[in-house]
This record gives structure tokens, sequence and C-alpha cells, in this order.
């Protein structure tokens, strides 16, 4: 079994930044959080940085943020990935239950791994933070 | 040398044997009849044909004259019958007539009588005379008769013209309906190919002359366009057009054709209003999957965010429980704005009337720049207005002046630090439309990107604090429940152009 370490957060929702790190203490998970207001945010810090940080073993992307969403992010974050030796996981994070997000989340299939919709629960938490050994 | 100066042409026989012969071979009943002052007609010859016409013998139809009003004439034709021979004799003109009568092997049928008084010395006046079977070409006639009122009435029940192009001419026969669709006197007329051409609204006789060359190329079995044409009370008529060519000249082009008129302006005042109406509920339902948006994201995220507060509040420490009572307050809040927001929208949507007045534009738009004169100071913005002084709107006075708020706001938030604000109103009309311009040379967007986003609800596309996503798509709502629309035109790192259109039709 391997435990992610570290983990991005990009959602422009304060208050849902708050409660995920309580939700994080509360379930003793350990992990290096950095938080991002939106996609622009998140994809410029990695673009800068991607010499010098590590990439993080996982990355929980809201779909609705403004000045570039969840789907700007990925597109952006596919043309870097390829130049990556470490390869996060991802998983879409979303208030909307629209078949036409969900669906869409599957064309970055290979990219995104699955789709959660708020709020976030424990048992969600021990999926995402529990990883079987490839 | 020698001839004969009277060649006996019957050979001995008597004149009167050769004429007979002669006369017996006419299958017309050959008469003359004579009247005597003393008032009296009689039939004095008649030929053997009487047999067939009256179906009487010769020496009963001389000796018994009167059998032909007794026996045979119709009875409702004799009084008519008398009056005619009584005034060719009384006025010593052609006797024509027409009448029926019942024979009684063949039955009912038709006579046509044309005789010759002449009158003698003696004051007696002699009719020579005939009296043909008409009976086959009355019907022939009345079968006519029928299939041209047939046909006649079934184009006016359809309201369906006729027209008959002679092209060697270039003039057209219209019938009367057709007359009757541009507003003229129902009558029939002949009139050279430009007086209806003439009528024909200019922007429909491109696809008129495509659709008559692609019939002529023998594209098409038959022609067919609609088009617009102009009555004389000024409006135009939308008119169905078909035909065929049906003559040709020796080397196969056309030279007459005909076809049918059909006027289906109802029909394409309903079809247009349909598409109309298609857009309105197209666009009314592009306006609810925006409302379902927000109630399913905005609500949402509230809603999952109280749970998820809940959920860790029951397994905080004392200490963090205050921290976790603000952030309550703070969900409450967004909770709050949120509700407010979606209330502003379905009271857009769903009011019913709403009250429109004539409104200054120049006048409003003073007003939004007195209450923003802060913020244009603060930011040094160099404000043009040419707009006409005495420019009037018909619109909703607190639409309005939300409308122009929010573009004015928008334009100064959205400034470029580079260069010095400008920010200008234009006035202008469009095709019989009032619009506003409103332009600045702020930071711009790339439509690409962003043109089918840009007036959903809680979309920002620039790094801003004061971005709250929310205005533009209330605007638009405002302006199209006033029955007009936005359009954008943007650079980025150029500026911003918005123009409002406003509708005056109502």
């Amino acid at each position: 079994m391997k435990t992610i370490k570290s983990l991005y957060i990009v959602d422009d929702d304060k208050i849902y930044h708050f409660l995920f790190k309580n939700l994080l203490k509360q379930n003793d998970i350990n992990v290096e959080t950095t938080f991002f207001c939106n996609g622009y945010d998140a994809i410029e810090f990695i673009r800068k940085n991607k010499d010098d940080v590590e990439m993080p073993d996982l990355i929980l992307l809201d779909v609705n943020m403004p000045i570039m969403n969840g789907w700007q992010f990925l597109e952006e974050y596919e043309k870097m990935v390829k130049d990556f030796d470490k390869k996060p996981i991802i998983y879409m994070i979303s208030s909307s239950n629209s078949e036409v997000d969900i669906s869409k989340s599957k064309d970055f299939d290979g990219l995104v791994k699955d789709y959660y919709l708020k709020p976030i629960c424990r048992e969600d938490l021990e999926k995402m933070f529990v990883l079987e050994e490839v | 040398m020698k001839f004969f100066d009277l060649p006996d042409i019957h050979d001995g026989e008597s004149l009167n044997a050769f004429y007979k012969k002669l006369l017996d071979q006419v299958p017309d009943l050959i008469f003359k009849m004579v009247w005597k002052a003393d008032n009296l007609y009689s039939v004095v010859f008649a030929s053997e044909s009487v047999n067939d016409i009256y179906e009487l013998s010769v020496e009963t139809f001389l000796s018994d004259t009167d059998i032909f009003f007794r026996e045979r004439i119709y009875p409702e034709d004799a009084e008519g019958f008398i009056a005619a021979m009584e005034y060719a004799k009384d006025t010593l003109s052609r006797w024509n007539h027409e009448y029926r009568v019942q024979l009684p092997v063949k039955g009912l049928r038709w006579m046509r009588i044309t005789a010759k008084p002449e009158q003698q010395r003696d004051g007696t006046i002699c009719f020579y005379g005939r009296v043909s079977d008409v009976t086959e070409q009355k019907d022939r006639e009345r079968e006519i008769k029928i299939s041209e009122e047939r046909y006649k009435y079934a184009l006016q029940a359809a309201s369906e013209g006729i027209w008959d192009w002679d092209m060697k001419s270039n003039t057209v026969y219209f019938s009367a309906q057709s007359m009757k669709i541009i507003g003229k006197e129902e009558k029939e007329a002949v009139v050279p190919l430009s007086f209806w051409r003439a009528r024909m609204h200019p922007d429909d006789i491109k696809g008129h002359e495509q659709a008559r060359k692609t019939y002529f190329k023998g594209e098409i079995p038959s022609f067919e366009n609609i088009y617009r044409v102009l009555n004389d009370s000024g409006k135009y008529r939308w008119v169905l057009s078909r035909g065929k060519a049906v003559g040709y000249d020796d080397t196969g082009n056309p030279v007459r054709a005909i076809g049918t008129h059909k006027d289906i302006t109802d029909m394409k005042e309903k079809e247009l209003q349909l598409a109309n109406t298609i857009n309105i509920i197209g666009s009314q339902n592009n306006r609810l999957s925006n409302f379902a948006h927000i109630v399913s994201h905005n609500l949402r995220s509230h809603a999952g965010n109280l749970k998820m507060l809940i959920d860790i509040f029951k397994g905080a420490k004392e200490e963090e429980k205050q921290e976790m009572l603000n952030q309550l307050e703070a969900i409450s809040d967004g909770l709050y704005v949120t509700i407010i927001h979606l209330k502003e929208l379905v009271d857009i949507q769903f009011e019913v009337k709403i009250m429109k007045e004539k409104l200054n534009l120049r006048h409003y738009l003073k007003n939004i720049l007195n209450i923003l004169h802060n913020e244009i100071t603060k930011h040094g913005v160099n404000v043009e207005i040419n707009i006409p002084l005495d420019v009037t709107v018909n619109y909703n006075p607190a639409y309005l002046e939300s409308v122009l708020l929010n573009f004015t706001t928008n334009a100064i938030k959205y400034s470029s630090p580079e260069r010095k604000p400008m920010l200008s109103f234009d006035f202008e009309v469009i095709k019989g439309v009032k619009v506003l311009s409103v332009s600045d040379n702020g930071l711009g967007l790339d439509l690409k990107k962003h043109k089918n986003s840009l007036f959903g609800m809680y979309k920002t596309f620039h790094k801003n604090q004061n971005s709250r996503g929310i205005g533009l798509f209330i605007t638009k709502n405002q302006v199209e429940a006033m029955g007009g629309k936005i359009e954008v035109y943007s650079e980025v790192n150029k500026g911003t152009t918005f123009k409002i259109f406003f509708n005056e039709d109502d």
C-alpha cells in the first residue's frame, strides 16, 4: 500500500478549502496540501515550478471556477503532462451533477480518474487516499 | 362549235323531282311557310327530313301543322318560339331561334330554326328556312360550360390565379384571381411582363430568376417559386407561383408557359410567427438551463458546504468550534446572496407585463454617470457621449438604469492599467432599430474562448476582486425581456464594444 503524501486542491470556494482541511485533519490524513483559487493560478504555478517542485500525488479539481475552469485547466495541463516524470491522479470534484459534465470528464480518460459530487464525505476520502500498489 | 344555252341537267326528269331529290339529301328540314293578311300561317313545303327532325311525315306536317305545337314543341318553349316568329314577320328580319322539342323516339332534342321572311306584292310574307338538330352541339356547349365553371370555381375556392405567359410578345394573361392578389379589380387582364415584375420584392427577384433558369434547364419537372408582390395598398403579399412551359418553337425554345398563383400570405405569416416563437422558446430554454445550472451549482455548493461543516463540527474540538461557526455565517451569507440573485432573475423572467415608458436616453445616461462620478474621477476615465439630445427609447426605467449602470461599471472595472481609460457611448439606427454602443479601450476578452459563456451566470474572465459574474447575465436578461438583444465585439488588450439593440416594435 502506498499513501498519498502531497495534494493540490483547485477550487474557488474558500469555505470549501477550510472544510476540506478540517476533514483531512479529523480523519488523521497527513498530507501536504496546496490550495489554488482557480485553474489559472494552478496551471501558472505548475508551469513556473515544473523544474523545481515535484508534482503532487493527487489533484482535486473543481469544474466551475472563474478565469479558468476545470476543463480549461485540463486542456492546458494535457499539453504539459507528457514532460512530467510523475503523473498525479486527478479527481474532478463538483456540485454539478449535470450529465454533460460527468460524461465530459470521461473524455479526459487517462487524465481524470473519477468524478465526485460535493459534499465530500469520509468514505470518499478513503477511496481517494488509499491506493492499491500498481 | 356550239353550246347549249340551257343544259338539260336533269336529263328530262321534272325540275321538281330533281330539286326534291337534292333537298332530301340535306339532313336539315327545309321549309317554306306563308303568312297571309288574315293572320294565317301555313307550311306549304317541307323536305323529307321532317321525318327525322320532328318524327312526322311530310303529309301530316303540311296538313296538320298545329300538331307541332300540340305534340312536339317543349311546352315551355312554345311562347318564345311564336314571339320570335311574329317579330321576324313584323320587322322582316331573319328569324333565328333555338327551342326544344319532345320527340316520341329520340326524346328531348334541341333545334335551331333560321328563316328569311320575304314580303310579296300582295302583302303575304313567305318564310324560306330550315330547322337543324343542334342537340349535340348544345350538349358540347354545356359540357364546356360546366368544365369551365368547375375550373373557375375550384380556382376561386383555392384562391388560385392563373398566368399565361406569351414569351414572343412578352405579355402575360392574368386571371381575375391573380389581379385580386395585387389589389386590383377582380378582372382578368393581359399586360406586359414588366407590369408584374415591377411589383416583385427586390430581394426575391434573384431567387425567382434562379428558379426559372433551373426549370428551363430541365433540372426540375415544373417551375415553383415563392416571392413577395406589392399590392395597391403598398403591402407585400406572399405568392406561390407554379408553372410549366406548354409551347415550343421549332428550335425547342419555350414560347408559352402557363401556371398558377396562390396567395399564401396568411400561411407565410404564421410560418414566420412560428419561427419567431421557436426562437423565443430557444432563448427561454437557454435561460432555463442557465437557471438550472445556478440552482444545481450554486445552491448545491452551499448545501454541500453546510453538510460538510456539520459533519466535521460533530468531531471538532471545542477551540475549533468558534471558527466553524464563523464559516457557517459565511455559508449563510453566500446562500442569502444566491437566493437574492435567483429572485432577481425570476422577476425578470416571469414578469408578464413590464411597464415601458418613453425615456430620454441621454438624460438617463447622464444620471448614471453622475452616480458613478467618483469612480470615473478616481480612474481618470475620458467619457465621450454621441447621443442626439432628443433620442428616446421605449423602455422600463429600472431596466434602462440597470443596463447602463452595468455596462459603464464593467468598462471602468476592466480598464487597462497601461493606458488612460476611454469610454464612449454612440447612438445609431441600424435597419430601423435604435442601437447604443458602449466602447472602451480596456482589457478586452478572447471571444473565441468565452463567447458562449460571456453572458452566463457567475462567469468571470478577469482576475478582479470585484468580479461577481452576475452583471452581464442580469443585463442580458433585462435587454431580452424588453425584446432587444446584445452584441459584443472585443479584442484582448484593445478593448470591448457592447451594442445594445432596443426594440421599438410595441
